[in-house]
């Protein structure tokens, strides 16, 4: 039969086909691919964006995506809802029964800081992320994302990977493998976790999923003792390598493979495998060289919020050490992406537990979110100002999203808010998004958006994103379980208002 | 396929063609086995669209009428299908769609002339093409005939495609590959050098065969196997989703599919068991533990637990978890992407929504938790039974004191309040001077201390700690009381030197928290006057949580001497802080002899109230209600003692009827009534539509679509007759869904590519007849034996055959099969990641090759309170406990192990029906640096340094023992140079690194 339902895509035993196809894309891949001058070979039937054609031309090479995990109130930082400050302390009426997650919504709660007017566009920021005024004129808003439940796990995967259970390839990783990586030496989708612990559904929000393991996203801890695991052996286990014994180790063990594969004609896997221990090496040497900060300007340092001149930080959580945090993160993001790394996730927030040190103000919104909220948007705004004066904005998206928003009325009467699954914010910004500009509002109390209709969805956002790399999101599949899977599902559209 | 009946007729026997044609049964049919692919619900291709009536007619961009009722030939449609308009023929030619036969144009004609009348305005018109079920899979099996006449049938199915092609086999591969590869096959662990010498010298025709059968009765091959079906399965062993607890029972089920490869349990039993195990084998351990196949997969403990199912993401929670179940059943055992059938039928297999949701339907009484059974089955089943009787009870007694309850009217409300009252003035403190207090602390980490100077030094037997009680924040009892503490004694206020232990419950290594203790003291053990000493304090190292913040609180610390006396009485008392907030707090109340009410006293009050309530209610009931009451509570207590009686079950986390409580209940409260399961419009819980009984996929005929079970029938009866639909032998899916599983593992590549599509979408088998007879075969001939399968593929000419013929043959397949898919040589694999780790272990000497229980742990827990965070760099490569074979290791979902998940090993997470494989830098950097990696190396080198000092000799058992070969010159000479500038471990480690020790030929 030569239905087209009828070619086998599913990645198969090493024909020489399917082992390019498995290898191309990420780390390594492109290299491997030309080591073995067999470029032409990754054409014919494969998609042609992992040939390097896309689909349009694009405006984007890069993606960083700043993710605020335990739900990020809209209410407090983006989204000023007059109203709101008007009717503060007023028993709530949503007009309509609400399904709280935690039961019990009290009366009507103001933001808790207070907003003020930034820039040309005269957005109007919560205090507590005023640092973004300074480039509040690169960035648009939506403030009509809606989400499905309000289930901190089901709504991280759903902006995560499109998909509200596990088992799906993330974001990054989809973009790893339909763009593959601009240097062999470092990955292409790069993962910054935050340092106290992974947010809800741990490594599956960078997960690859069905697609080849090398489009997973690689984590790094910047300064940390050992950022990348086993990039190096352990100073303890490791005690009888010297770097003469790894320099003349690998060169050995190179000469003994060849020597097997040179009676085993024919399976690229043996040279693969030869090569990608050459890759190895140079990524010891380039990982570290894109981390090392201690050649950046101190002006740079403090744009980021870098303090090198604490040593002890005070024991309870506190802005000016977030601040520290996150900017050293952001840093490193911007040293990754002018290295070649495509996509960068960045993690505010760890899991749910106590005290708080995620976005889950469940109890009290300026205590929990104060020093989180301080400490992003001192380095996002540094970030998109660096990025921009070395003119990587230009082909650099930044996405800051959350995996749902926060109600309108205080929760229980306290000082904490409730999940808010039915309306919340996501902001771009860079690679062709048209800053200062909003596509889509919520309604009056910042509940639900403003056209019930018409809400945006992690679809629509990760459409765009697609969009502006060169990819038609409808066309970047990978056959897994019997569907042509994508990362926007059977959904999204490219949100036209958001392009420049 | 009845369905197709009146067209059949139609076409030949025109005289029926007077009869008036109906819509639904003569004309969609033709609609969506032609024409809705491009013109149905999905696609409207030239806004043309035959689901709309008023479109079809109307017609669609070029505005001309495609039907007018009563005049066929007036419309563009039957000149489009019947080849009279000569621009334009329907279905396109080059499309899938065959073209309509004459008959079909005649049912056309006719329907148009009888005035083209629908059912309704619109209907449901997919290209669920009417013809999908003459797919492949789904034809009922044939044992096809053998076409030759070699020792295994395999061959003579290998050798025919062969021929066609002109191609022919390879050559047998030369016996140490033979052995390593069997091995690796059949045990995942690699033979010795001895068993390789000895199999290369045995002259015995039958040595291959012997080596085949001592493999298969290796308790090594249950191991290798069940890791397969695991991973085709999704087994983990924590929850996933948000907090990722851990199951800490799920491993039973793991240790019944291993032993059910071992013990080559016939397939169809092994089916039935994971469905239904319970019901069908109700005096069988297997029956209960291999429910676990149910539970296997992820689950959302917030979902559950937090949400009740009367809330929209409640609602979601449980749909997503049974949605879960079935997609493991049906892709597991036929091999069919039913999960695509959720929100709409099936777009490319006949698999209606409807379908989908009456499998839903068998599993709707069931939630994931854990199932108490004992090895002996009589037990299991006398405890289930007992148990039933005790919820039976429970639920008898609830109502009838219900019922007590509004007869006892007044007189009862005046009683409760009286108890509560009594119960009020035993809860708290007796005095108002409460107890010690630290200064609250943000952290609970921080380490507070408070002592007691007795003196002089003293004997001490023992200490003991009285919890504090204080409303605050709704804490009550146990207020303060540390997590995790110690208790020492000095002679030294500062404790800096000569402080004893006396008690240690919690050091930093240790995972667990100390439970709250209520208001019931803490003993140190006696300590029989070990202890002299002048100073006693008491250290927190970790806070109990107060509000948002974290204190240690203490009613009253005791030293009590051999005599039981109190030494500390009245004594001074320091403390690192104290929030001195008198009269409640002060240190000086830590030891005035005043704390909290013993649980007992006062209790005599209390019980004499609730004996008079219980006999006030009894005295409500009228005959003979009351004496059914009184009945009830003689039967209460016997069944109470009886179940006292029970040794502790053991328990394995299942698909059960779950007893819960509060939002995650289950359907136990119920009397496990199956949930109630309607078809979803597209899926979404707000759009509940008709009921759905059980059932399965409709299209395999015979087999029945729906079970025909009684309204009342038992839960289980539905997953009975699933268990039984499923491993029918009429069931053509199953059969040869599980040989081609196996067949995979065995080439790297199944005769159908996509092991678990088996649908249009999937791939086609390279070798249909060959599938089809090893399927009837081994349901017929091999009784559903799996090792009698096993043996009959890796006895094969096709299986033995070299992967490296000779260049002159490899050349000439390779340009007419690259891909070798007609197997003319065998595939080269890289192991998987549990396999190289087996054998590193092995070649280290460290392999622990302990069977079974629970799961070794190779990363410490911290933050177990929350979400536990899983940290393998904090696992210790050198303790023993994980030195064990990869498939006893436990599996968490949100944090897969990094060293094999770089190594492409199954993500819990994901049915996986195949590995990927892939080569990167990071799996280089992993299989060098990776701690264990590197702790392995050194004893690598040790086993080889201890029986010899000459290098040579060191290098050459190296190889005999990673590659079970001796070096070349060559190698040996290379490797002894580079040994002896760096030493014999790095030697080793790139021994471990080799391309030869990860691939198999």
């Amino acid at each position: 039969m030569n239905s087209p339902f009828h070619r086998s895509t599913t990645p198969s035993t090493m024909n020489r086909r399917d082992f390019l196809w498995q290898s191309g894309g990420g780390l390594g891949g492109i290299a491997l691919a030309a080591l073995m001058g067999t470029e032409q070979a990754r054409a014919g039937e494969l998609p042609s964006i992992l040939s390097g054609k896309l689909h349009h031309p694009p405006r984007a090479k890069r993606v960083v995506q700043l993710f605020m995990a335990g739900a990020a109130s809209h209410l407090d930082l983006f989204d000023f809802k007059p109203e709101l400050v008007k009717r503060h302390g007023q028993p709530s009426d949503f007009g309509e029964a609400v399904e709280a997650f935690q039961n019990g919504l009290g009366p009507w709660k103001k933001p808790v800081w207070d907003f003020q007017s930034h820039g040309q566009s005269g957005k109007m920021l919560g205090e507590v992320v005023a640092d973004l005024g300074s480039v509040v004129d690169e960035i648009a808003w939506i403030h009509n994302l809606v989400g499905k439940t309000g289930v901190h796990s089901q709504g991280t995967l759903l902006q995560s990977t499109g998909f509200n259970r596990p088992g799906f390839p993330s974001a990054g990783s989809w973009v790893s493998y339909g763009l593959g990586s601009m240097n062999d030496n470092l990955p292409a989708y790069v993962v910054l976790p935050d340092h106290r612990g992974l947010a809800s559904n741990g490594t599956k929000n960078w997960d690859a999923a069905f697609l080849p393991a090398q489009h997973q996203g690689t984590v790094i801890y910047p300064g940390s003792e050992t950022p990348i695991v086993d990039l190096f052996p352990d100073a303890k286990r490791g005690d009888f390598i010297t770097s003469a014994s790894e320099r003349e180790g690998g060169a050995l063990l190179a000469r003994l493979n060849a020597t097997h594969a040179a009676t085993r004609l024919g399976d690229e896997r043996l040279d693969a495998r030869i090569r990608s221990y050459e890759l190895a090496a140079k990524m010891q040497l380039a990982a570290p060289e894109a981390l090392d900060i201690s050649k950046e300007s101190a002006a740079t340092k403090a744009m980021y919020g870098i303090r090198d001149d604490v040593k002890d930080w005070p024991k309870t959580i506190n802005a000016e050490e977030e601040m520290d945090i996150f900017g050293r993160k952001c840093l490193a993001a911007r040293r990754l992406l002018e290295r070649g790394v495509r996509f960068v996730q960045i993690w505010s927030g760890n899991d749910n537990g106590f005290p708080r040190r995620n976005w889950d103000s469940h109890e009290d919104v300026e205590r929990d979110h104060g020093p989180l909220a301080r400490g992003f948007a001192r380095g996002a705004s540094a970030l998109i100002r660096d990025l921009k004066q070395r003119g990587l904005l230009e082909d650099t998206i930044i996405l800051w999203t959350t995996e749902f928003g926060r109600m309108p009325s205080s929760q229980g009467g306290g000082k904490g808010r409730d999940h808010n699954p039915y309306v919340f914010t996501n902001w771009l910004c860079g690679g062709g998004i048209k800053g200062g500009t909003t596509a889509g509002e919520s309604d009056q109390w910042g509940y639900k958006p403003l056209d019930r209709s018409n809400p945006t969805t992690c679809y629509d956002i990760h459409a765009t994103i697609l969009h502006q790399l060169g990819i038609d999101h409808t066309k970047l599949t990978y056959r897994s379980n019997g569907i042509d899977r994508r990362l926007t599902d059977v959904h999204g559209h490219v949100i036209k208002e958001l392009i420049a | 396929m009845v369905r197709f009946t009146p067209l059949i007729l139609l076409a030949v026997c025109p005289s029926l063609l007077a009869a008036s044609v109906d819509f639904n049964r003569d004309v969609k049919p033709i609609f969506e086995a032609h024409c809705a692919g491009c013109h149905g619900a999905e696609k409207h291709k030239s806004d043309y669209r035959l689901d709309s009536r008023e479109v079809a007619l109307a017609g669609g961009e070029s505005g001309n009428a495609a039907i007018v009722p009563g005049k066929p030939e007036a419309g563009s449609l039957i000149h489009f299908v019947d080849g009279s308009d000569k621009e334009l023929f329907m279905p396109p030619r080059k499309s899938d769609a065959k073209p309509l036969n004459a008959a079909q144009v005649e049912t056309l004609k006719m329907w148009i002339a009888e005035g083209a009348n629908w059912s309704e305005s619109s209907v449901k018109i997919t290209a669920n093409a009417a013809d999908v079920t003459e797919h492949w899979s789904f034809q009922p099996l044939k044992r096809p005939s053998v076409p030759g006449s070699e020792a295994n049938a395999i061959d003579a199915f290998i050798h025919a495609k062969l021929r066609e092609r002109g191609l022919s086999s390879s050559p047998e591969a030369e016996r140490r590959t033979l052995i390593r590869r069997v091995s690796f096959d059949l045990i995942g662990l690699p033979p010795t050098a001895e068993e390789v010498d000895a199999f290369c010298a045995d002259k015995d025709p039958k040595a291959y065969e012997k080596l085949v059968d001592h493999l298969l009765a290796s308790p090594r091959y249950g191991e290798r196997w069940a890791r397969h079906w695991l991973d085709v399965v999704h087994y983990g062993e924590t929850h996933g989703y948000d907090k990722d607890k851990q199951r800490n029972n799920a491993w039973p089920y793991r240790d019944y599919v291993i032993r059910a490869f071992n013990e080559d349990k016939p397939y169809a039993r092994f089916v039935q068991e994971q469905i239904a195990g319970d019901v069908l084998f109700p005096d069988t351990v297997d029956g209960i533990t291999a429910l676990g196949f149910i539970a296997a997969g992820p689950w959302d403990f917030i979902g559950h637990s937090e949400v009740p199912e009367t809330k929209t993401d409640g609602k979601i929670a449980r749909h997503l978890d049974r949605d879960d179940m079935v997609s493991n059943t049906i892709n597991t055992f036929q091999s069919v992407t039913v999960h695509c059938a959720q929100c709409h039928d099936h777009k490319f297999d006949p698999i209606k929504q409807e379908d989908y949701y009456a499998l839903q339907a068998d599993f709707a009484a069931l939630d994931r938790a854990d199932k108490a059974y004992f090895a002996d089955a009589a037990l299991t089943k006398r405890y289930a039974m007992i148990q039933f009787e005790k919820r039976q009870l429970d639920a008898r007694i609830k109502t009838l004191d219900e019922e007590a309850t509004k007869a006892a009217g007044d007189k009862l409300v005046k009683l409760d309040q009286r108890i509560d009252t009594a119960t009020k003035s035993l809860k708290g403190n007796g005095s108002p001077a409460f107890g010690y207090h630290s200064a609250i602390s943000p952290i609970q980490d921080a380490v507070k201390w408070v002592q007691v100077d007795l003196g002089k030094s003293m004997d001490i037997d023992k200490i003991v700690l009285l919890p504090a009680y204080d409303d605050f924040g709704g804490i009550g009892a146990g207020f303060g009381f540390p997590l995790r503490f110690k208790v020492e004694v000095s002679d030294d206020p500062e404790f800096r030197q000569g402080a004893a232990l006396v008690w240690k419950r919690h050091d930093q290594t240790f995972m667990r928290d100390f439970t709250n203790p209520g208001i019931v003291p803490f003993t140190t053990g006696g300590a029989k006057g070990d202890f002299h000493a002048r100073y006693v304090r008491v250290t927190a190292t970790k806070l109990a949580p107060r509000k948002n913040d974290f204190i240690l609180a203490l009613a009253e610390l005791q030293v009590l001497d051999e005599a039981g006396k109190n030494l500390a009485l009245d004594k001074e008392v320091t403390a690192q802080d104290s929030i001195e907030a008198g009269p409640r707090w002060a240190k000086a109340n830590l030891v005035d002899g005043h704390a909290p009410v013993q649980p007992d006293a006062g209790a005599g009050d209390i019980a004499s109230l609730r004996a008079q309530r219980a006999k006030l209610l009894l005295e409500s009931l009228a005959e003979p209600k009351r004496k059914q009451r009184t009945d009830a509570t003689e039967e209460l207590k016997r069944v109470t003692a009886e179940l006292g009686k029970f040794p502790k079950p053991q328990m394995v986390y299942a698909g059960i009827v779950h007893y819960g409580t509060g939002a995650f209940s289950g359907t136990g409260p119920n009397g496990g009534k199956p949930r109630t399961i309607t078809v979803l419009g597209r899926g979404d819980v707000k759009r509940p539509g008709k009921e759905v009984l059980p059932g399965s996929l409709s299209f395999l005929s015979p087999l029945p679509s729906r079970f025909d079970l009684k309204p009342d029938a038992d839960e289980g009866e539905r997953r009975a007759a699933l268990a039984r639909w499923l491993s029918d032998e009429r069931n053509p899916l199953t059969w040869r869904s599980i040989v081609n599983r196996m067949w995979q593992y065995h080439f790297g590549r199944g005769i159908v590519e996509t092991p678990n599509d088996f649908g249009k979408m999937g791939s086609l088998p390279t070798h249909p007849e060959l599938l089809d007879w090893l399927a009837v075969w081994f349901r017929d001939d091999a009784k559903g034996s799996l090792k009698v399968l096993h043996k009959l593929i890796v006895t094969s000419e096709a299986y033995r055959q070299t992967s490296v013929p000779d260049s002159a043959l490899m050349k000439g397949a390779s340009e007419i099969d690259g891909s070798n898919t007609l197997l003319w040589r065998q595939n080269r694999r890289r192991l998987e990641a549990e396999a190289i780790r087996d054998s590193i272990l092995l070649a280290a000497g460290k392999l622990d090759l302990t069977m079974g229980g629970p799961s070794f742990q190779d990363f410490v827990i911290t933050h177990p309170e929350h979400s536990p965070h899983y940290e393998y760099q904090l696992s210790d490569p050198e303790d023993a406990k994980i030195q064990r074979r990869s498939i006893y290791r436990f599996i968490v979902r949100s944090q897969q192990q990094p060293w094999l998940a770089t190594m492409d090993c199954a993500d819990p997470s994901m049915l996986v029906e195949r590995r990927n494989q892939t080569i990167t830098p990071l799996q280089a950097l992993a299989q060098m640096n990776n701690q264990l990696a590197l702790a392995m190396a050194k004893h690598f080198a040790e086993r080889v340094t201890n029986p010899t000092s000459d290098p040579a000799a060191q290098i050459s058992a190296a190889f005999r023992i990673a590659l079970q070969r001796t070096p070349s010159d060559a190698e040996r000479d290379d490797l002894v140079h580079y040994a002896k500038q760096h030493g014999l471990a790095n030697a080793c480690r790139l021994v471990l690194n080799l391309n030869e020790f990860v691939f198999i030929d």
